[in-house]
């Protein structure tokens, strides 16, 4: 399940603004109360088909330890697709709590 | 292995795996290198040794990060072999047609003894475009018709990558027997005309369609090599 909505993650970790990838991880770890661990060098082939697709900028700054980092940040465009996946997501949740609304949880067979 | 060791070791197998593109290479190499000296500056356990080798484990298998790398560059590259041969494709056209324009309008005739070879050449020219048209269309509609998105199965963007390549290798080489075919058309009409300036539009446009056709046998070739390289990363 994770896996699909990937991207949607990355997405909105980055639409709190501009970070690089180990700042993304963490804040992907904090924002989910750790529900979300992931294998820590996915992330990086993600970020960077995001920004093959056009939906993350990325550009090279010098940390304060003095390695060079690369920083990706939201496009315009990358934006614009975040608005419509939680749009999608928003629909989907309401659905789903529509139908476990009132549900009995289900029981293991005895 | 000292701490620096260690994670050089990690980055330069990762990277070594990216050799593909080289630019990639590179780029992963630096970035990861952060990522690892950022966590293990960050692990609870306060051991450099012990830190950085946490790091590295959550990191994960390089092999499986770099089929990673490999499947995104896999859907890239099948898009630019799609407008590769578009654009080559309808460069060639529009060079062939301005220089045919040319020759209309600056009255350059073929000579009677000429006609005969002109008209088998301006054939085999005319037939071997085409085919590098359809196949190229063909390869076109295939990538969109077959649009896989980038986070799926790497196996699924080998194949596909596949299939156009080879019909853009068959487009290419229809494309090549065109433009020898229109150099032999141009040098029936050129040959035993006193050397004017009239000449570089021939030549010029002649020379765009050898280039246009170079570039798109150096695509192809250039992404076949980087394939077979990516080929034996998914398979390992």
């Amino acid at each position: 399940m994770l896996k699909g909505h990937l991207d949607l993650i990355m997405l909105a970790t980055l639409a709190a603004g501009p970070a690089h990838g180990y700042a993304v991880i963490e804040a992907i770890k904090r924002k989910s109360g750790q529900a979300f661990d992931l294998p820590e060098g996915t992330i990086y082939p993600a970020l960077h088909r995001l920004e093959q697709t056009g939906l993350l900028s990325s550009h090279w700054t010098t940390a304060e330890s003095g390695r060079k980092r690369r920083v990706y940040a939201l496009t315009r465009r990358g934006r614009r697709v975040l608005a419509e996946r939680c749009a999608v997501w928003e629909r989907f949740s309401v659905a789903i709590d529509g139908l476990l609304e009132g549900t009995e949880p289900c029981k293991s067979p005895a | 292995m000292q701490e620096s060791g260690m994670i050089e070791a990690y980055t330069e197998s990762l990277a070594g795996k990216l050799n593909f593109n080289p630019s990639l290479s590179q780029r992963v190499r630096q970035e990861i290198q952060d990522h690892l000296w950022e966590a293990a500056a960050a692990d609870p356990s306060g051991n450099g040794r012990e830190a950085v080798q946490h790091a590295i484990a959550n990191f994960g298998d390089p092999h499986v990060i770099a089929a990673q790398f490999a499947t995104a560059w896999l859907a890239r590259q099948t898009w630019k072999v799609g407008v590769t041969i578009i654009l080559v494709i309808t460069s060639v056209f529009v060079a062939m047609k301005a220089r045919v324009t040319w020759y209309a309008a600056a009255q350059w005739i073929l000579s009677d003894h000429v006609r005969a070879v002109a008209k088998i050449v301006g054939l085999i020219d005319a037939c071997a475009f085409y085919v590098s048209v359809i196949l190229g269309i063909a390869g076109c509609v295939y990538v969109i018709v077959r649009r896989a998105p980038t986070t799926a199965l790497c196996a699924s963007h080998c194949s596909r990558l596949r299939h156009l390549l080879l019909l853009s290798a068959v487009s290419a080489a229809a494309l090549s027997v065109s433009v020898i075919g229109d150099g032999v058309l141009t040098a029936l009409r050129v040959v035993g005309r006193e050397f004017t300036v009239e000449f570089v539009v021939p030549i010029f446009s002649i020379a765009i369609e050898i280039v246009c056709a170079g570039i798109l046998i150096f695509s192809v070739r250039s992404i076949v090599v980087r394939m077979v390289h990516t080929a034996a990363l998914l398979k390992a």
